[in-house]
């Protein structure tokens, strides 16, 4: 190539194609010194090689451009990959820098977008749908997930050609736009919880001390001031320990089983 | 258990990571792999049970940065082989004595093949090096990635499925015998649990923020969960009594909950104050203009 300014313009095939491959490919060579490096170039190789061409400087270059650290939500990443490819199709190499802090710039943004909705907000939301519904027995809650769950492909589908059309403007428009969402999907989250704490963890006090001849239920007793009094209490006490220095979920789950094995065994608390 | 049960979980094993890094499809959450576990012991209700309880556990617990987490999937497809094939192993006692020690030990699992992957990516280097690159190479050592995740899920299975059940069963006996009082309280651990889930979500959400909505959840839910029991009862106690007695007994239907929780959420958003979106939505239906935003919303919801 003479001329340093690519001519090859991504057509219809090439969209597909990075989708394929970010759907099935972009997170398998996710290793600790890179992350998701291997995935990231993975993912627009082909395309790389038809705007630069086999073999020459410019595409080794790139490609070992692409292989720096990249990690951002694997639900996000074709935004990235298409703003990037917008300019590399017009730049070409001249575009390295402009790439190079478009990717360090957005991959953070949207990993904490990404991870909250759709590592964290929408399994806690349909997780907790279809946790309860199994709990009885029904896999119906798993297969509104799995819907759910195609439609986020398509999202995913969708954004790539979005986000080339729209270049960098798209992201200072979209974080208002997903903040909001987010913000009234945790009013969804937490009201879940709140309804899965009444449901889903059926424990109850089964300690009936005697005071003379008097016997005390003490769980009829608090069902009088609330039902579900003590679910309550255990999520909440849960919630403090949390906050403790030092203290991890699985270090939390273990206290839980410890205690359960001491209350249970000393018959005060027992499966309701 | 038979060999193709064994063989069956331990290629779902196999799956169920490279499935949660690629489309996400659910099917390799603690509820999936309860479901796929339950259909391959012939104990869908079992196998629905445990990966419930699993996935109320880890309700709060995200995979933020690439951080390996508690494997509760893993941990949800042994329990379930265990729990149907073994005698006198409660779905309860399964999910605290098998499902959390194994989601416990697996996270070790999950960095071994996060760093096994290190080496396909250093093998990239040397080929892009290369005076004529090999391109085809260069994308098979991406895809070789999958083989130590799968591996990392699939060689644990197959062992503790081919060689644990012994172990297992013999556990059951001591948890009903002269240890009882420890399978008490396991099995009270079981029906505990969720309640971390629950802690480490809050943890996460704004909830100081939305404690309205907590509130209203809980307590909304208390009290039609408490009707419903007793109705549930009532209607069971007329119904034995009165033969002609005939009418339909179902508990809460969690699905209309969540629907409560849409409609407040949907309101919310609606509601919130003099919002850049608000405004831009309402704009750009003037102008009639595309707008790309909302797209995303459709998607989402």
């Amino acid at each position: 190539m003479t001329n340093s300014k690519p001519n090859y313009k991504l057509t219809d095939d090439d969209f597909r194609q990075i989708n394929r491959r970010s759907l099935f490919g972009y997170q398998l060579g996710w290793n600790y010194e890179r992350m998701q490096n291997s995935g990231y170039l993975y993912t627009i190789l082909p395309q790389l090689r038809k705007i630069y061409g086999d073999d020459t400087p410019e595409l080794k270059q790139m490609m070992k451009t692409h292989m720096q650290f990249f990690n951002t939500s694997n639900f996000f990443n074709t935004i990235v990959t298409g703003i990037d490819l917008a300019i590399e199709e017009n730049e070409g190499v001249e575009g390295k820098d402009a790439v190079e802090s478009i990717k360090v710039g957005l991959m953070g943004p949207f990993a904490a977008i990404g991870d909250s909705i759709f590592a964290s907000l929408i399994p806690a939301i349909f997780g907790a749908l279809a946790a309860s519904m199994a709990h009885d027995g029904s896999p119906v809650g798993v297969l509104i997930w799995i819907a759910a769950s195609l439609l986020i492909c398509v999202f995913r589908w969708k954004q790539l050609r979005f986000a080339y059309k729209q270049g960098t403007s798209l992201v200072t428009d979209m974080r208002d736009q997903m903040n909001a969402i987010t913000d009234s999907a945790t009013v969804l989250g937490v009201f879940m919880v709140g309804a899965l704490v009444a449901t889903m963890i059926n424990i109850k006090f089964s300690w009936v001390p005697k005071i003379g001849s008097v016997t005390m239920n003490i769980q009829n007793n608090l069902d009088m001031i609330l039902p579900k009094l003590l679910p309550a209490l255990v999520v909440g006490f849960v919630y403090w320990l949390l906050g403790k220095k030092k203290m991890t979920s699985t270090k939390a789950i273990l206290i839980v089983i410890v205690l359960c094995v001491i209350c249970g065994g000393l018959g005060i608390i027992s499966k309701a | 258990m038979a060999w193709w049960q064994i063989l069956l979980l331990t290629l779902y094993a196999g799956y169920e990571i490279l499935d949660e890094l690629q489309i996400y499809s659910s099917l390799n959450t603690p509820v999936g792999a309860g479901l796929i576990a339950g259909l391959v012991m012939g104990d869908l209700k079992t196998g629905l049970f445990i990966g419930a309880g699993m996935q109320l556990m880890v309700l709060g617990v995200g995979t933020f940065g690439g951080a390996s987490k508690i494997d509760a999937t893993t941990g949800t497809v042994l329990a379930t082989a265990f729990s149907t094939s073994v005698r006198g192993m409660s779905p309860q006692t399964a999910i605290s004595s098998i499902a959390v020690p194994v989601a416990a030990i697996m996270v070790e699992l999950d960095v071994l093949a996060r760093f096994a992957n290190t080496y396909f990516s250093h093998r990239i280097d040397h080929l892009i090096d290369q005076d004529k690159i090999n391109y085809k190479a260069v994308e098979r050592n991406v895809l070789y990635g999958a083989i130590p995740w799968a591996l990392s899920r699939a060689i644990p299975v197959f062992i503790a499925l081919a060689f644990g059940q012994g172990l297992v069963q013999t556990i059951a006996n001591a948890l009903n015998g002269q240890l009882s009082w420890l399978g008490t309280g396991l099995t009270l651990a079981g029906a505990t649990l969720p309640a971390v889930g629950f802690a480490i979500l809050l943890r996460n959400l704004p909830v100081k923020k939305h404690i309205a909505y907590l509130i209203l959840g809980f307590t909304l839910t208390t009290l039609f969960s408490v009707l419903f029991t007793n109705v549930q009862t009532l209607g069971v106690g007329v119904a034995a009594i009165n033969k002609t007695f005939v009418g339909g007994f179902n508990g809460l239907s969690m699905l209309a909950m969540a629907l409560i929780g849409l409609a407040l959420a949907i309101l919310h958003y609606k509601n919130l104050p003099a919002s850049k979106p608000a405004a831009e939505t309402a704009t750009s239906q003037k102008v009639s203009s595309v707008d790309d935003g909302g797209e995303i919303t459709d998607d989402e919801l």
